[in-house]
């Protein structure tokens, strides 16, 4: 019942804050309410008992990335609330509704008509939560690292690779040599 | 307080840590690329500008010394499948034709950005990283047998990809290249992760054999073809099939031209290798939503990309838009997996070995052009014949190839998609045989076209000064031309290599 009460307050959080996202017109805003919603998988996470991550998801999602997108929307600045009124493509709003609509539709329309005999909704892609048995009874941190250091090291290193390599490409593309916008047709030897 | 903390310590009983038994022969060829990668990286770092020129000969040798463990592993063939992290993690011959293919692509990627990088005023050591993390992706992909594994290998293909797409950065088009491109692949992303949720949550595993298993027994259907649906909407974007191209022509005609080539082969490559994986290892049972899925896919793809092609009068918006049609043609086995796996992925492969070859050389003839004419506009090439015979010969051999004339390699390619599809007389197989035989007519008039331009028309601006070819860029035609026609006269010799290719089970 608790676990129940908890979910929906916080699935509200989650999806309040998602929205809020969207449709805040003022940029930091806009930043606070993803601050909400990462909070609020922050408690599904403990419901979950997976407190480790949970952390993790405070700390380096609530905290530094949140933060980091803030710094970002204070240097360009926030006076000029950007007017986001006019459509390039005529009734793209309206489209996008109701796309997004449909697509809810048929997500829901899946998880509903699935599942064997009584288990349709959710139960259908987990089972239910009788049935379900925990991997182990080690604290969390030691079966994170025993998934990332044993079955998905590969994986874990690729990944080292990769941000490291984003940072590289990140830096060159902000670098600034100065020097007049290009226009050229095909560039060759043309482009200086 | 300290025996607090000690009470605390004592309840986590730790377990001694079982190192991952890791075959290290195996994974020898992304070891060895890594390695070469960061050495580059370190050399650019303390060398600086008096390095600058020796980047792009260093990371051809990278991509050359990652080939000699793919050799090695080849040749010890009675130890293949080799598999590693609990069958997560497959070396067999499929994925080492594979792994050779994005070397070798690399390799000549490297040749194509080598004048054009050091003539234009570019940071071009850090695009060598970036494509050298790029192939490394690849390489990683091809062997992938796990959700995270793949998934992983997907954006370090793709994260360099956007970056470098962005790389002209005082060219707008090229900003607007790279924006496009990154918010289309993180959307495609986003939808790929949803799909992968649903799979890991019916099955309770990220093994691909493990999925297979699951939904086999699985009474889920319609939440399995959510999770199919997603899954193939995601690869659909990376290897730019219709209606998820659009994405495709603005990047490519905004890149630098050399990595135009790499997005329009090795990374449409890796896509396709890892919907290959997926969709055989994955989905084995579950042909009765994935083939008609595929075969609307292929067909709407190649007719599409084909129709649009007709009216483009910018070569490299026309070879986009063509890369999108040779998308539906790849994809279209896929269409008749659930009766003719065995011979699908050889077809693929084949097609992607000749397709690699053809296309690549044909971006090696736009970058040489473009350094006299500085244009990629088709009527820029009225008249070469004239005054490049060579360059006219090798182009006529690339198109000829693309539209599937014999003798070059292409009709060889298109013969085994035809086969594959024909074979077991389904009728999804025959319809798409024949929706492809009709689209490379259509294919062959706008090839031709260009072929005319350069035997038969005039020069536009009269200009028929001689073309100077940089040895770089020798290199890599020659290399291409060779491939390209030698698999169109001696087919048997990529049929040896890259036929009944399998993908091993762990």
């Amino acid at each position: 019942m608790v676990d129940a009460i908890v979910f929906i307050v916080s699935a509200i959080i989650i999806l309040g804050g998602a929205v809020g996202v969207i449709f805040n017109q003022n940029p930091v805003h806009a930043a606070l309410s993803l601050i909400a919603s990462f909070f609020g998988v922050a408690v599904l996470f403990i419901l979950q008992e997976v407190h480790f991550l949970a952390l993790v998801q405070v700390v380096v999602y609530g905290g530094a990335v949140v933060v980091l997108f803030l710094f970002v929307i204070m240097l360009l600045g926030v006076e000029e609330i950007e007017r986001f009124d006019d459509e390039p493509i005529p009734g793209q709003r309206a489209a996008a509704l109701i796309g997004s609509v449909l697509l809810l539709g048929v997500i829901l329309a899946g998880l509903f008509l699935s599942g064997p005999g009584g288990n349709r909704g959710a139960v259908a892609l987990t089972g239910k939560p009788s049935q379900m048995v925990p991997l182990t009874t080690d604290p969390n941190v030691v079966q994170l690292a025993n998934d990332l250091f044993t079955r998905n090291v590969f994986a874990f290193e690729a990944t080292g690779l990769l941000l490291t390599i984003a940072t590289v490409g990140a830096v060159v593309l902000v670098k600034n040599r100065g020097g007049e916008d290009l226009v050229v047709d095909e560039p060759g030897t043309s482009v200086r | 307080m300290f025996a607090y903390a000690a009470s605390l310590l004592a309840q986590v009983t730790l377990e001694p840590f079982n190192r991952p038994a890791i075959d290290w022969h195996a994974v020898a060829p992304e070891l060895v690329l890594l390695a070469a990668g960061a050495l580059i990286t370190i050399i650019d770092l303390v060398g600086l500008e008096r390095v600058r020129k020796l980047m792009p000969t260093l990371t051809s040798f990278a991509f050359l010394a990652a080939l000699i463990p793919v050799l090695t592993l080849w040749s010890q063939e009675d130890e293949l499948p080799r598999s590693l992290f609990d069958g997560a993690y497959v070396v067999d011959r499929y994925s080492l034709v594979l792994k050779g293919l994005f070397l070798l692509t690399g390799y000549v990627i490297a040749l194509l950005s080598t004048n054009y990088m050091s003539e234009g005023d570019y940071y071009d050591s850090e695009f060598y990283q970036l494509i050298a993390a790029s192939i490394l992706g690849m390489l990683v992909m091809s062997s992938s047998r796990d959700l995270i594994s793949i998934f992983v290998a997907l954006e370090l293909i793709s994260i360099p990809a956007y970056l470098m797409a962005a790389w002209r950065k005082r060219d707008l088009r090229s900003n607007e290249a790279g924006l496009k491109y990154m918010l289309m692949g993180v959307f495609a992303s986003a939808i790929l992760l949803y799909g992968m949720s649903l799979l890991y949550g019916l099955a309770g595993s990220t093994k691909l054999v493990d999925i297979a298993a699951a939904l086999s027994i699985g009474e889920s259907k319609p939440l399995i073809t959510l999770a199919i649906v997603f899954s193939v909407i995601g690869f659909g974007f990376k290897v730019s099939a219709v209606p998820f191209h659009t994405w495709a022509p603005d990047t490519y005609e905004g890149a630098p031209t050399p990595l135009t080539a790499f997005l329009a082969v090795a990374s449409k490559a890796a896509g396709f290798v890892a919907l290959m994986n997926v969709v055989i290892v994955a989905f084995p049972g579950q042909s009765d939503v994935v083939e008609p899925l595929m075969a609307v896919l292929a067909g709407v793809t190649m007719t599409v990309g084909n129709l649009i092609a007709l009216r483009q009068t910018n070569l490299v918006r026309m070879l986009a838009y063509s890369g999108v049609a040779q998308a539906g043609y790849i994809m279209a086995p896929l269409a008749v997996y659930g009766t003719n796996v065995d011979r699908v992925p050889s077809a693929m492969v084949t097609y992607l070995v000749i397709y690699a070859a053809m296309n690549l050389g044909a971006f090696a003839v736009v970058i040489i052009a473009a350094r006299k004419t500085g244009s990629a506009e088709i009527s820029s090439y009225g008249g070469m014949f004239g005054y490049a015979p060579g360059l006219t010969l090798a182009m006529t051999m690339f198109l000829f190839s693309l539209a599937g004339i014999p003798p070059a390699g292409g009709w060889w390619a298109k013969f085994e998609l035809f086969r594959v599809l024909t074979d077991g007389n389904r009728y999804l197989g025959i319809m798409l045989a024949i929706v492809l035989a009709v689209n490379s007519v259509i294919a062959a008039v706008y090839y031709l076209n260009i072929t005319r331009q350069m035997w038969f028309l005039p020069t536009p601006d009269g200009d028929t000064s001689r073309i100077v070819t940089p040895p770089a860029l020798q290199v890599a035609l020659a290399l291409t031309l060779l491939v390209t026609i030698v698999s169109g006269i001696l087919p048997g010799l990529v049929s040896d290599i890259s036929g009944s290719l399998q993908l091993a089970l762990p």
